[in-house]
């Protein structure tokens, strides 16, 4: 893409998200939603194929759809309340109506249907972009307006746990793994939004840090499937070797940092006497390391010990600028007993 | 302590950065010393209380024997892999052992660890490096499926008991093993605290394992590798009996009516597994039913809670950590000759490994409880335990010793007396290693025999 171009879409992108951070007025964080919306939709079908256009349509229709809700929303508000600020909403209605259509612009279950069609489509930065990007203006929304219909959030972050767990089991391709990786982090980051908001920002954080190295290693082995996985071993075999610990670092084992957020939020809910919910959230995590676990395996742990005699793909040499995935991935798998400064740094 | 936990997060170090003409040299060397440093820790000048290093990590005479059986374990396991990992590249070399310290380092900090949480996150984090040893070493196709039951199993059972750590946590206030035997939850007979009294156990009956939850145990033991199998047999299940054991402070008075099924399973489990060993093809198999057995009986030793069931359990878990592994090594030594661990196709090995059968006899003998090795002792002291809390107990017991019998002796009937089949007449002659590695493992059974003190416990 013309330089020019992709400079201009990457600032619109990050303005967009800037000006729903900076504001108080509803119009203007709906604004700012628009905006990034706008911005993404020419990276996501720069490559004109066919599936690429058909991700971009899908992923337009969605978040206008949501941004429209939004906007009824905070006009329903502004009629009920008089007034168009962000953290004064105090009537269900416009709170719950807020709260869903923020739920389809992140993609939680039971609003999660476009979030794999979409990701698969595109390649795999901008899938990145769009896993973690642009969650964070949605993000800021629902951690100001505090909602406090707590059945309305319980379900949808079960919900969302439970659906990223299974509609990930039948999956061979990797970016609809990592969609429905992504709904099931987001169920856990909802189920703790109304009793401890700096949870789920930490949540959010140590998500996005996790994700960025998993797909900077696939994109490192320029592949798109399980299967084709198998050959990174002797393309990169440090990155092959690290794989696993990421991936168990999303599946929430301990000692690596993954388990922190798990952690703090059971710990949050078990005190807020929601024990079975926890136990039922931590159970259906189990699910999600299943299919983490297979990849490493196609991955890692099958490595064949001996040489192979059919034909291995080129090893040319790579200029892949791979420093930010070492410190994401030293983040990843080191960052657990750092818990009790970084709870302190996000109750600040 | 740190005396020993440096060391071995600095052997980390070492391994990568040796000479690699004398890494294995180098890292046996270094685990020997950090083995022999262990042994400090069994001295306890007096017989109950706390010995701290920190506020983090602590032991006392029951974890002191467990800590030293890990450490020892390490040069065993070094001494064990060093054969079939010769021709793999030095890199592999180096992660596999690698993985082997830091196992080490996990299970010293499981062991050591003085707050609930602690020992829950080192409990955990023992499964990664053994997942990766499994899976990635193993020799066969079910290695993966192996490595999945083994992973899902335990972690099944242990989120819940994280749950019920917060639990207890949310309302108690602190997870200290200090104030644990001043703060039992209080009793109401709602079904959710039986619940929770399901949910503290059920991760370490998983990890024993009881006879009900225990499949992944068969799979992952066969699969593994043999430093892979060692370290499961002898350490890792104890996890499983010393997490129990830590736990049952707070699970008062409940445990009067709730362990019932759970000790009727254990016993029940003794006879079943004693009865397929009977049965098996597969010398591993056996073996790691075998362990099963032998776990069940610890398992009710524990949820019997008297001292004397204590005690048993405890030498029980010790003498077992060390016949397990040296049947394993015994069977490894089989394995790495006729690549295969059936059991007919290597029978008759005492006309051509004679020294060998000399270790197998003393190997059999120990699994079959044979007076006056601790074996016995931890079985005696439990199986009186169980008959004092009601008579009918002798029945399954007894039975369960007759089986563990039969099948040691089965096992070393098949393998070391009758013909020689021929194609067995050129085998390699033993290495100077595996009688070194055996002589290792069965030379601490034997001196425990004089001083059973070291290992039984607080409580006795």
């Amino acid at each position: 893409m013309n330089p020019y171009i992709l400079t201009i879409l990457l600032f619109a992108m990050g303005l967009g998200t800037t000006i729903t951070f900076a504001s108080s007025h509803w119009l203007l964080a709906w604004m700012g939603l628009e905006i990034n919306t706008l911005a993404i939709l020419p990276l996501m079908c720069q490559s004109h194929h066919p599936r690429a256009v058909e991700a971009t349509i899908k992923y337009f229709l969605t978040q206008a759809t949501a941004a429209a809700m939004l906007l009824f929303a905070s006009i329903t508000n502004a009629w009920i309340t008089g007034q168009w600020n962000l953290e004064f909403m105090s009537y269900s209605l416009p709170t719950t109506l807020v709260t869903v259509a923020l739920a389809l612009k992140i993609g939680l279950a039971p609003l999660h249907a476009w979030m794999p069609e979409v990701l698969q489509g595109l390649d795999l930065t901008t899938g990145l972009i769009l896993s973690t990007w642009q969650k964070l203006a949605p993000f800021c929304l629902l951690l100001q307006i505090n909602p406090s219909n707590t059945s309305l959030l319980l379900i949808l972050g079960l919900a969302s746990t439970l659906v990223g767990g299974w509609g990930g089991l039948n999956q061979n391709q990797l970016r609809k793994i990592l969609a429905y990786s992504s709904i099931a982090h987001l169920g856990w980051m909802i189920l703790v939004l109304q009793f401890f908001p700096s949870l789920t920002l930490l949540t959010l954080l140590m998500y996005f840090v996790m994700t960025f190295s998993l797909f900077i290693s696939f994109k490192v082995n320029n592949s798109t499937t399980i299967n084709s996985l198998s050959m990174s071993w002797s393309k990169t075999p440090i990155i092959s070797s690290m794989v696993p610990f990421i991936l168990l670092s999303l599946g929430g084992l301990p000692p690596l940092s993954g388990f922190m957020p798990k952690w703090l939020i059971l710990q949050e809910l078990t005190k807020q006497s929601l024990a079975p919910l926890a136990t039922l959230a931590a159970l259906s995590a189990l699910l999600s390391l299943y299919f983490y676990l297979r990849i490493s395996y196609a991955m890692t742990l099958t490595m064949s010990p001996n040489t192979l005699l059919n034909a291995l793909p080129w090893r040319l040499p790579s200029n892949q600028h791979t420093l930010p995935l070492a410190i994401t991935t030293s983040l990843t798998i080191c960052l657990l007993p750092l818990t009790p400064a970084i709870t302190a740094l996000l109750t600040l | 302590m740190l005396k020993i936990l440096i060391p071995s997060m600095f052997m980390l170090l070492t391994t990568w950065t040796s000479p690699f003409k004398q890494l294995w040299s180098t890292i046996l060397m270094y685990s020997f010393l950090v083995a022999t440093l262990s042994l400090t820790w069994l001295a306890m000048p007096t017989d109950t209380g706390w010995f701290y290093i920190n506020n983090y990590m602590a032991y006392d005479p029951l974890s002191s024997p467990l800590l030293v059986l890990t450490c020892w374990l390490l040069p065993l396991m070094i001494i064990a892999s060093q054969n079939h990992l010769a021709e793999e590249p030095e890199n592999r070399q180096r992660t596999y052992i690698s993985l082997l310290i830091s196992l080490q380092i996990f299970l010293i900090l499981a062991f050591s660890a003085t707050e609930m949480i602690m020992f829950y996150v080192m409990f955990e984090a023992t499964l990664i490096p053994t997942l990766i040893i499994i899976t990635r070493w193993g020799n066969q196709m079910e290695r993966l499926n192996a490595g999945t039951y083994f992973l899902f199993y335990t972690l099944a059972g242990s989120l819940p008991l994280l749950v019920a750590l917060l639990i207890y946590h949310s309302s108690m206030g602190s997870l200290s093993y200090l104030s644990l035997t001043s703060l039992p939850l209080t009793c109401s007979n709602l079904y959710a605290n039986k619940l929770w009294w399901m949910a503290c156990l059920l991760a370490f009956l998983v990890k024993m394992p009881l006879y009900g939850v225990h499949l992944w145990l068969p799979k992952a033991h066969v699969e593994a590798p043999i430093a892979g199998s060692m370290v499961l047999a002898a350490v890792l299940l104890k996890l499983g009996g010393y997490g129990m054991m830590r736990i049952m402070i707070i699970l008062d008075p409940l445990t009067k009516e709730l362990s019932y099924p759970f000790i009727i399973l254990a016993l029940w489990g003794v006879i079943m597994t004693g009865s397929i060993c009977l049965r098996q093809t597969d010398l591993k198999s056996l073996i790691a039913y075998s362990s099963v057995s032998h776990m069940g009986l610890v398992a009710a030793g524990i949820l019997i809670q008297t001292p004397w069931g204590f005690t048993g359990a405890l030498i029980l878990m010790i003498a077992h950590g060390l016949t397990s592994s040296a049947l394993f090594c015994l069977a490894n030594t089989n394995y790495e000759r006729t690549h295969s661990r059936t059991i007919i196709l290597a029978r008759g090995l005492q006309m051509v490994l004679p020294l060998m059968a000399t270790w197998w006899f003393l190997a059999s003998l120990a699994n079959l409880a044979l007076p006056p090795l601790p074996n016995l002792m931890g079985e005696i002291m439990i199986i009186t335990s169980l008959f004092n809390w009601s008579f009918y107990t002798l029945i399954l017991t007894g039975l369960g010793t007759l089986i563990t019998a039969s099948y040691s002796l089965y096992m070393f009937l098949l393998t070391q007396r009758g013909p020689i089949p021929h194609h067995l007449i050129l085998l390699e002659p033993s290495h100077t290693r595996e009688h070194l590695l055996l002589a290792l493992h069965l030379l601490p059974l034997l001196l425990l025999i004089a001083k059973p003190e070291l290992v039984w416990g607080w409580t006795a």
